[in-house]
């Protein structure tokens, strides 16, 4: 294998540069551009022929730009004649899909860029995060922090209806620059919904089931057809992600350094209490949970049909060993009616907390948080149970739209993420107190090395960097 | 009752697009007499995109409309075009037709520099990988990047439809076709030969991409209306300069025709004050001209048409000397 080469793309520069400070190498002259039409231009600054490349280019910011830029910059090394390409993508876009919020009625929630919102905020033309600018507070911010279910579908147009008849300044950025694609919000706004998906949406009732394409098998192909020969990303949302490639995938985990963070970083943390914030993320979580040997507890989310529901706790009564507080140990937090318009049968939202939390540190512990909406729920629902602190452990914080200002109302007291996607907007935002990040890069960097020297990177999944 | 059946049992044709060019969607399912199947392709605020399959595919025959456009988004057209195919596969299509009418990245087609980038080569890829069975677009900027793909390739002209426009829109008595570049020139006498006029031609040095410097007229112009053709208009550089050298030539007007008019950067600023008398472009790419100067050549009834006939099993090549009326 010849010399190892390493190249950058846009998304994270910073990132970049740390694994080639601890390779101790410089990462090599690429130029990303756009041409004026709006196509991407990569040229590559330094002879690549049988060298052994690696690109690192996170999943974030504009994502199709993104990745279209790794997928230029790949061919562009596998056509000149490099003996082996890896692509390192600390966060692995489209791992995960989630649903398309709904209203009520069925259709989803989808806003028009240009037509709702005629006067812009003077950053409309970025397209880096949309957040909202520090120190411009919503006023309607409160009263819905409560409980939304992560896909919106609990959310319904009374609530929302409330949200756009309230004066929507400039405070609110949003990702408007695009004119022609419709953006499904992040839960916030209601009342847009476009005639032609409110009628595409209605197609539920033909006996056909909507579905959202899922990206992932696909994505996996792209980059194979690029020309990638090795993958290296990290936490990676499904497991099962790795079988959809072709090529080797080595996915990271972040494990051994959160389990670090928490234990120099969060004081006493041996009483402290490992939260699972859905029961999809359990197995992640129990898994810290039991090598630091802490306890743990899940919030589960459910939607049931009120005529089965029997009384409060009556279906959790098996899972009682938890039990020594006389506090009951399923709390409905929130309930939500939902009135369907096609069926009169009723649905209940119930979001429950499995374990013991009280006068204890919670420390939240979640693979990627976008919206942000299931983690400070989470964090509310610990508060209400009497959490003495609430802790948020995060590998790929994403935090689009609105979340950051979510997590700044919320009952989170601390924000632990990594810098697998751009964390300065965060720490910005939310004051270098409140968040703490971990550094990813030596493990990027000794994986780099590892691989490029042929040796075992299993050691890394242990042990960390 | 019986034609009910024959629905039903027939695999039928289906149109989907995606969000860059929905007007030209619009207008080829009119013409088709096609409904646009419902499909919802939307962002997420992360800016990842999702699509949604509003009705069964199965067994159909599927064509999706997309185009490539925007400044901004083109690869977020790319990435739609991506996953509706890959979509669609999943969902046991029979067949996934893309109609591209502007295929992106059409002018990364060599490796014009050191490690430069084949990304027309790329795209092909990348559309075969998602499961894209066959592909219709329209004046490919090199006629050989059909040759990047395994799959079909079916390059439409929109020369039928610029020659029924030079016919019945232009004064052809007094008329010359004008190539602005060297590349040009082939296209530029094929139609000078269907249209019995003479051309000419201009030979331009070229530095940088995108940027044109010294203008050769090769052909006498002074008096006559120029047609100044070309495959592409982006920024519009070669074309303002091609007019100035042509009115400094004593050419009485200048009019441009364009099979894609994408008109990026400040082209709208440079055309307004631009010596040109009339832009024309067809429609494959949206254009927001102003329409005192701007005129469009509607090229739906080609496509249309195409789609019909690949649906049909029936043979393509009479559009590329005929634009259905």
């Amino acid at each position: 294998m010849g010399e190892i080469v390493i190249f950058g793309g846009d998304s994270h520069p910073e990132l970049v540069k740390m694994i080639c400070d601890n390779l101790a190498i410089h990462s090599s002259k690429v130029q990303m551009g756009k041409f004026s039409n709006g196509e991407t231009s990569v040229s590559v600054g330094e002879s690549v022929r049988e060298k052994d490349v690696y690109v690192i280019q996170s999943g974030c910011g504009h994502v199709n730009d993104t990745f279209m830029e790794l997928l230029i910059l790949i061919s562009a090394c596998k056509t000149a004649s490099a003996s082996r390409v890896t692509a390192v993508m600390p966060y692995f876009c489209y791992s995960r899909q989630p649903d398309i919020p709904y209203t009520n009625k069925g259709a989803p929630l989808i806003s028009r860029s240009n037509e709702e919102r005629p006067e812009e905020s003077d950053n409309s033309t970025s397209t880096g995060l949309t957040t909202r600018k520090p120190g411009a507070e919503s006023p309607f911010e409160e009263s819905e922090s409560s409980i939304r279910s992560d896909s919106g579908e609990s959310e319904d147009s009374k609530q929302s209806s409330s949200f756009s008849s309230a004066p929507n300044s400039n405070d609110i950025k949003k990702s408007v620059s695009f004119s022609r694609i419709p953006v499904i919000p992040d839960g916030k706004e209601a009342g847009s919904t476009k005639a032609d998906a409110g009628e595409l949406f209605n197609a539920q009732n033909a006996g056909y089931k909507l579905w959202v394409a899922q990206a992932g098998t696909l994505i996996a192909n792209l980059l194979t057809t690029a020309g990638a020969d090795h993958v290296i990303t990290m936490d990676l949302h499904d497991p099962q992600f790795q079988g959809f490639f072709d090529i080797s995938v080595d996915n990271l985990y972040c494990k051994p350094l959160a389990q670090k963070h928490i234990q120099f970083g969060i004081p006493n943390y041996k009483e402290a209490v490992i939260v699972s914030p859905d029961a999809g993320g359990a197995k992640r979580a129990t898994s810290i949970a039991d090598s630091l040997k802490l306890s743990f507890a899940l919030i589960h989310k459910e939607r049931r049909s009120q005529l089965l529901k029997g009384p409060p706790g009556a279906t959790l009564s098996s899972g009682g060993t938890f039990s020594t507080n006389p506090k009951p140990l399923v709390s409905h937090l929130h309930s939500e009616e939902m009135h369907h318009s096609n069926s009169a049968s009723k649905y209940v939202q119930t979001t429950m907390l499995v374990g013991d939390v009280r006068n204890k540190v919670c420390i939240i512990v979640d693979d990627l948080v976008d919206t942000s909406y299931t983690i400070t729920r989470a964090a509310k629902l610990l508060k209400d149970q009497g959490a003495a602190k609430v802790y948020a452990l995060i590998t790929h914080g994403i935090f689009s739209g609105d979340a950051l200002s979510r997590i700044r109302q919320s009952a989170i007291d601390k924000l632990i993420v990594s810098n697998t996607v751009p964390q300065h907007e965060t720490v910005a935002y939310l004051g270098k107190d409140k968040v703490d990040v971990m550094d990813v890069s030596r493990i990027f960097a000794e994986a780099i090395r590892r691989v490029h020297n042929g040796e075992s990177i299993s050691m890394l999944f242990e042990h960390g960097w | 009752m019986s034609s009910e059946v024959e629905e039903m049992s027939a695999n039928s044709i289906k149109l989907l697009a995606g969000n860059s060019h929905p007007e030209l969607a619009e207008s080829i399912s009119k013409r088709l007499g096609i409904p646009l199947s419902k499909v919802g392709v939307y962002q997420y605020s992360n800016k990842e995109t999702s699509v949604t399959i509003g009705e069964s595919i199965r067994d159909e025959d599927v064509y999706i409309i997309q185009t490539g456009t925007g400044q901004q988004e083109i690869n977020d057209f790319l990435m739609e075009l991506l996953i509706m195919i890959h979509a669609c596969k999943v969902a046991s299509v029979r067949r996934v037709t893309a109609v591209i009418p502007n295929f992106p990245y059409a002018r990364q087609d060599k490796k014009d520099k050191s490690r430069a980038p084949i990304t027309a080569k790329l795209v092909a890829n990348l559309l075969q990988t998602a499961g894209c069975d066959h592909v219709i677009t329209m004046d490919l900027h090199a006629s050989q990047i059909q040759g990047f793909f395994r799959i079909p390739v079916d390059n439409l002209y929109a020369e039928p439809s610029i020659l029924n426009y030079i016919r019945t829109k232009t004064d052809l008595n007094n008329a010359i076709l004008v190539s602005p570049d060297a590349g040009g020139a082939k296209r530029v006498a094929a139609l000078a030969d269907k249209l019995d006029l003479y051309f000419a031609l201009i030979h331009k040095e070229r530095q940088k991409a995108n940027e044109v410097s010294r203008m050769v007229l090769v052909g006498d112009v002074r008096g006559k209306s120029c047609l100044l053709i070309d495959d592409m208009a982006d920024t519009c550089g070669t074309l303002v300069k091609a007019t100035n050298t042509l009115m400094d030539h004593g050419a009485k007007e200048v009019i441009s025709i364009v099979s894609h008019g994408i008109f990026s950067g400040d082209a709208k600023e440079k055309i307004k004050n631009s010596r040109l008398s009339r832009i024309v472009s067809t429609n494959t790419v949206p254009v927001d001209l102003d329409s005192n100067i701007y005129d469009q050549i509607d090229i739906s009834p080609t496509l249309a048409e195409a789609i019909r006939r690949l649906h049909n099993g029936e043979s393509v090549s009479y559009l590329f000397t005929h634009a259905p009326v």
